[in-house]
């Protein structure tokens, strides 16, 4: 009994595990890593698969979890556009936008020596509009809002200037890096901020009095009322001008300023609002700047109370907040400023193609909520149309629990307000889900709730409105909450995860998914050390994902679904030669046949099947990225298509052994002599050999020469191993059993006319059921195979970007109306305040200053340090 | 100089062009289009019709009688003693009328059913060496390849051991048409590899059949084995429990109604397990004995290949499938969902 069922054990495919590690190896070491699509030339960096592994999980990735900063973003906030006076300045083109104008079929250039030579592009400063630049501003229909404009960018901040004291060498030393753009496009605009002491500012103003001009004026600097709590929402500087006039400047969050306008001038104030929704939906950081003048005596009685407020002991920030009220109102408003949060190069493309493809990206963030919004709004993850859930810590309900200050009734308070909201959103994504399925939804929670989310009595309910959603953000999330909300999905939602980080506050989400991916060519190196791929730029995810993986997956689907057939095959035939024998345990075939079945016969042609097989080109893969859903729903590796290739074994196996038997009895050739068993076996194991490997070639998409010479050549290398074998008689293991086997066969007729009708009528059925499939029931890439059927090769065609003829104004003015108009609501206001810098410091118990003074301060005190504060790091 | 080598580092790691790691190394991509799918279908089907015919037609020609007498030549009611009776007469006489003119040579064979010749057991009792080679007296070595029939019951070897070459056939056949008795030609009945080379020409049988049980034919010992054909015939293991084997040819042509009379020495044993025996005379052409299952099935085969093409031809026409219509990917299929 024993011998019988050791008959069987070649069912089990030893050398497939050799295979596929060879195969993911050549996957990885030459195709991901030379992969010159995913070469960054700035940084010099390839992609380097640090795992091999996981090529297949690669195509099948159905959440991706990003990082913010340093993978969507460079961090680099530029000076992008301006609105004064209810006119917009600035002519740049957001990638959001040329995304838009893509996807209505323009190509827009922005090649840099097509813009007008007064185009600036400098660190913080990305700007070019002729009518403002050098002077330019004096002509236009309000240059006094332009001057207020200007000379409110160069003194209401907190920015302190190093280095030499000219345009060209200094540098700003700021809390954030919005401030030190908005200071730097004051320095541009001819109003250079370069001195700063306790009392003044010092700025060299430029085409005030006339074009040309050039004069040094010292502002007097009486008060500042910080940008210190997520209420205010601005930051006010009162100032005394060299002939005494007290201006307050005020800069802040839209919503913040209009409350504290004073009535009036409706017309700006309307256009003002739809500019800054214009540059809220294209991904831009607004602010708003309004100016009051004050009179001797108002300011005096306020001085008095402003003193009082700083001087008391208790409770001084909220009272510091109240006198702030008293002044900062009846403001005049001048304009805003649109900050571009720098976008990594593709990243909404990216984004975008990553969504067609099925998949669903989350944003976890460290920074604040705005922020984390307006990035997702510059990545396309949410647009104006999308559904959004918010659940967030600032609401009325929690500060003012937070005002009482029992951390026990806070924490009481804030999950209950989670638990009902999560429980009514959950409720309405469903219904809309089944009212509208095309709208789409995006969830955004903070880390606080989140923390209170994950509890297990919420986390089903999280888990469920998540998945339901097209996108998800994070934001001010700590590492750890990073890498819970990865396992989250990963064992809640049982689906291939894959997480993209470049930061040490990456590795426990990088280390949590299934996937870990690594920026790369950048300073910090722990992301990389803990990542499966390293990548150079976020949007080398889409070769990543939709060439290699998708590739990967349909090449090991096949592989390990062809190894199955081609072992079961072989065994059923001896299973079939079981019951002729009396249950005896009789080999069907040779030992050596037996053993080198797998490792010589029937190995190569595997191999090149799992790297040359593609069903698409790479262009195509990019282009249709839908495709990419036959690996998220595991398409090629169901039961079904297992059982497929089983019945087709079972029906061949049958074949080769009925046929060829019931064939080779009585007499062969005219001497009428008659084979014996092993003449049998060996005509049988020469059709299986044939036709497993035939069968190979029917299955691939594209067969390269690599294909025909490892097919042609394992055949070859059977008859070459049966024309030596069975010439030489040695006295082991019975091997004379086949001796002369194969020449006795040849000399028949009966071995050609079995070895053309044998193959031919083992791979009939599996012929017929391609043909039916394709025909009745094409798969996706199938149908794309035939739609570009008749193109050229494709390395001819890519890399030829396509063109547009239109002018860049012409571009650009169409990637305008490509916006989305109807009543916007997002305006993008997303200044970064210092105070979040601190955010994790103080939930660890570190005390670290988090007043923008005194985080000037202390970078004035490092004279060294080149690197302005990175403030915001996630 | 130095631009170019500066130029070289910052692009150090650039990995270099080839066709394969960009992995796009020029490819055939076949499609199962429909034209190739009835192309294909046609052109087996206008293939094999005509071979499967040919073989046919050949495997027709063939004229095959084939004559059981296991039960006809025993009479006695102990079928199993009779058989092991060596005293008893065991001739038997078998007429045999030719319904078709059979041009010589018309082989002889004798069929068995029945008989495991492919059991473990049995095809892994048998010494190659000893065969082959007169001086191979290793007794542990033959004892191991032979069991149970390595040798005779006071240990010495037998030449040739093992359980094949004991159960070798021993039926006889004396063949005579219209009265006239023709001789068996017994030669060249096996395989010139066989003979040349797996079986020794001074390897002579040494205590053949001398042990306590007999399990048919005795050999000469005067001849070497190389000569002892029917051995070698017998030695080459059937595939499957019913199988034929080469007893001889009749060199002349009989004629339509003759009447053949075949004298059986019914010496062997299928009693015992139920086998059963024949005997069969049968013309040969290219194709070898009579086997129509060739022929048929690639009649059958190419038959169907034809009746696919039509079909699909049909379906074709039926419900034409337009090739590369962007209406059949599952994404657009959904969409055109929506809007219903």
């Amino acid at each position: 009994m024993f011998t019988l069922i050791t008959l069987y054990s070649t069912i089990i495919p030893i050398s497939l595990y050799v295979s596929i590690e060879m195969i993911k190896f050549i996957q990885c070491a030459q195709f991901i890593n030379n992969d010159l699509n995913m070469y960054h030339a700035e940084s010099n960096t390839p992609a380097l698969a640090r795992t091999s592994n996981l090529n297949e999980e690669l195509g099948q990735v159905e959440y991706i979890f990003s990082d913010k900063t340093g993978t969507l973003t460079r961090n680099l906030m530029e000076f992008f556009k301006c609105s004064i006076g209810g006119e917009i300045y600035g002519t740049g083109i957001t990638e959001i936008e040329k995304g838009g104008a893509e996807r209505a079929g323009v190509r827009i250039d922005d090649d840099e020596d097509k813009r007008s030579a007064t185009a600036v592009h400098e660190k913080g400063f990305n700007f070019d509009d002729t009518r403002i630049m050098r002077g330019a501003w004096r002509n236009e229909p309000n240059p006094e809002a332009c001057m207020e404009f200007f000379r409110c960018l160069a003194i209401c901040h907190t920015v302190l200037p190093e280095g030499e004291e000219t345009p060209e060498k200094i540098t700003y030393q700021a809390a954030s890096p919005d401030e030190a753009a908005l200071v730097a496009a004051a320095k541009n605009f001819g109003f250079f901020f370069y001195r700063r002491t306790p009392t003044t500012v010092m700025v060299r103003e430029s085409h005030v009095d006339r074009m040309g001009s050039m004069q040094d004026v010292a502002y007097e600097i009486l008060n500042v009322l910080e940008f210190n709590s997520s209420t205010r929402k601005r930051q006010s500087v009162v100032c005394r001008f060299p002939n005494g006039k007290l201006v307050l400047y005020c800069k802040g969050a839209d919503n913040v300023i209009y409350e504290r306008l004073a009535d009036g001038n409706y017309d700006i104030k309307k256009t003002s609002r739809e500019h800054l929704e214009q540059f809220g939906s294209a991904g831009l950081r607004t602010l708003c700047l309004a100016y009051r003048d004050l009179s001797m005596d108002q300011y005096k009685s306020w001085n008095e109370k402003f003193v009082q407020a700083k001087s008391s002991l208790r409770d001084r920030d909220k009272k510091l907040d109240e006198v702030a009220e008293l002044i900062e109102k009846d403001l005049i408003l001048i304009g805003c400023t649109a900050i571009e949060d720098k976008l990594q190069e593709g990243v909404p493309a990216c984004i975008e193609t990553l969504s067609a493809a099925g998949i669903k990206i989350w944003v976890l963030t460290g920074d604040k909520m705005e922020t984390a919004i307006n990035i997702a709004y510059a990545c396309s993850l949410v647009n104006n149309d999308t559904k959004q859930f918010i659940i967030s810590s600032e609401t009325d309900t929690i500060r003012e629990a937070e005002d009482r200050g029992d951390p026990v009734e806070i924490a009481r308070v804030i999950k209950e307000s989670v638990k009902q909201s999560l429980r009514s959103y959950l409720e309405e994504a469903r219904r809309s889900l089944s009212n509208t399925p095309e709208r789409k939804l995006a969830f955004i929670i903070d880390g606080r709730c989140l923390m209170y989310a994950l509890d297990p009595a919420l986390r089903v309910n999280l888990l469920g409105l998540s998945l339901i959603c097209h996108s998800v953000v994070c934001c001010r999330v700590s590492p750890l909450q990073k890498a819970q909300v990865t396992s989250l999905v990963r064992k809640g939602a049982r689906k291939i995860t894959l997480s993209i980080g470049d930061g040490a506050n990456d590795v426990s989400m990088i280390q949590a998914a299934h996937v870990g991916i690594g920026i790369s060519g950048q300073e910090g190196m722990q992301a990389v050390m803990a990542s499966d791929f390293a990548i150079a730029q976020f949007r080398y995810l889409t070769d990543l994902l939709l060439v290699h993986g998708r590739w990967s997956y349909l090449r090991l689907c096949k592989v390990i679904t062809y190894f199955f057939y081609k072992n079961l095959t072989f065994t059923l035939t001896q299973f079939w030669f079981t019951f002729q024998t009396g249950f005896s345990g009789q080999r069907f075939y040779d030992d050596w046949f037996q053993s080198l079945y797998n490792v010589i016969f029937t190995a190569l042609p595997v191999i090149m099947v799992g790297l040359f097989d593609k069903d698409v080109s790479a262009s195509l893969s990019k282009k249709y990225p839908q495709l990419y859903q036959e690996g998220i729903r595991n398409t090629f590796f169901k039961w079904k298509v297992i059982a497929v290739w089983g019945f087709f074994a079972f029906y061949q196996s049958i074949v080769f052994y009925y046929f060829t038997a019931a064939a080779s009895q009585h007499g062969h050739g005219s001497s009428g002599k008659i084979l014996g068993q092993w003449d049998v076996s060996t005509m049988a194991f020469t059709c299986v050999v044939v036709t497993v490997n035939l069968r190979l070639l029917m299955s691939c998409n594209s067969i390269t020469r690599w294909h025909y010479f490892s097919v042609a050549g394992s055949i070859a290398a059977w008859f070459l191993f049966i024309f030596i074998y069975s010439a030489i008689m040695t006295s082991f293991d019975r091997q004379e059993n086949v001796y002369f086997v194969i020449y006795v066969l040849m000399s028949t007729f009966f071995f050609y006319l079995t070895l053309i009708l044998v193959p031919v009528i083992a791979l009939f059925g599996d012929f017929l059921y391609l043909s039916l499939q394709r025909w009745l029931f094409p798969y996706d890439y199938q149908v794309v195979q035939e739609m570009h059927k008749d193109d050229p090769h494709e390395y001819s065609m890519i890399r030829l970007p396509e063109r547009s003829h239109l002018s860049p104004e012409e571009a650009r003015s169409y990637a305008i109306s490509m916006l989305p108009r109807e009543n916007s609501k997002h305006t993008g206001f997303a200044f970064d305040s210092p105070g979040y810098e601190s955010f994790f410091a103080s939930q660890q118990g570190v005390c670290v200053p988090h007043k923008p003074w005194d985080v000037a301060r202390r970078a004035s005190m490092k004279q060294q340090r080149q690197q302005p504060q990175r403030t915001g790091r996630s | 100089m130095s631009v170019s080598g500066s130029e070289s580092a910052a692009s150090a790691n650039k990995p270099k062009y080839s066709k394969f790691t960009q992995q796009e190394l020029p490819a055939c991509k076949p499609l199962l289009t429909p034209g190739i799918v009835i192309g294909a279908f046609s052109l087996i089907g206008i293939i094999f019709v005509p071979i499967g015919l040919a073989s046919l037609s050949a495997s027709q020609e063939i004229v095959e009688l084939i004559d059981r007498y296991d039960e006809e030549c025993v009479t006695a009611s102990d079928k199993i003693g009779f058989i092991q009776d060596s005293k008893a007469n065991k001739a038997c006489t078998r007429k045999i009328t030719v319904p078709k003119p059979m041009k010589g040579p018309i082989h002889v064979y004798y069929q068995l059913e029945n008989f495991y010749q492919n059991h473990r057991r049995y095809v892994q009792s048998r010494s190659d060496q000893q065969l082959r080679d007169k001086d191979y007296k290793d007794p542990k070595a033959v004892a191991k390849a032979c069991d149970p029939e390595a040798t005779t019951g006071d240990g010495s070897l037998i030449v040739p051991c093992g359980l094949i070459a004991w159960s070798l056939f021993n039926d006889t056949y004396a063949f005579s048409v219209n009265k006239k008795s023709v001789t068996v030609n017994k030669k060249d009945i096996a395989w010139a590899s066989d003979k040349n080379s797996k079986f020794g020409s001074n390897v002579f049988p040494v205590n053949f059949q001398k042990g306590g049980l007999i399990g048919g034919g005795n050999l000469n010992d005067k001849l070497p084995l190389s000569e002892q054909e029917d051995l070698i015939v017998w030695m080459r293991t059937a595939a499957l429990p019913t199988f034929r084997k080469l007893y001889g040819r009749i060199e002349t042509d009989i004629m339509a109604s003759d009447e053949i009379t075949v004298v059986i020495q019914n010496n062997y044993n299928t009693y015992s397990f139920g086998g059963t025996k024949a005997v069969v005379l049968s013309t040969a052409s290219w194709i070898g004995g009579k086997n129509n299952f060739i022929g048929v099935a690639y009649v059958a085969v190419g038959g169907i290949c034809l009746l696919l093409a039509m079909g699909f031809v049909v379906l074709y026409v039926v419900k034409p499938r337009a090739l590369g219509d962007p209406a059949y990917l599952s994404w657009n299929k959904e969409a055109a969902e929506y809007s219903h």
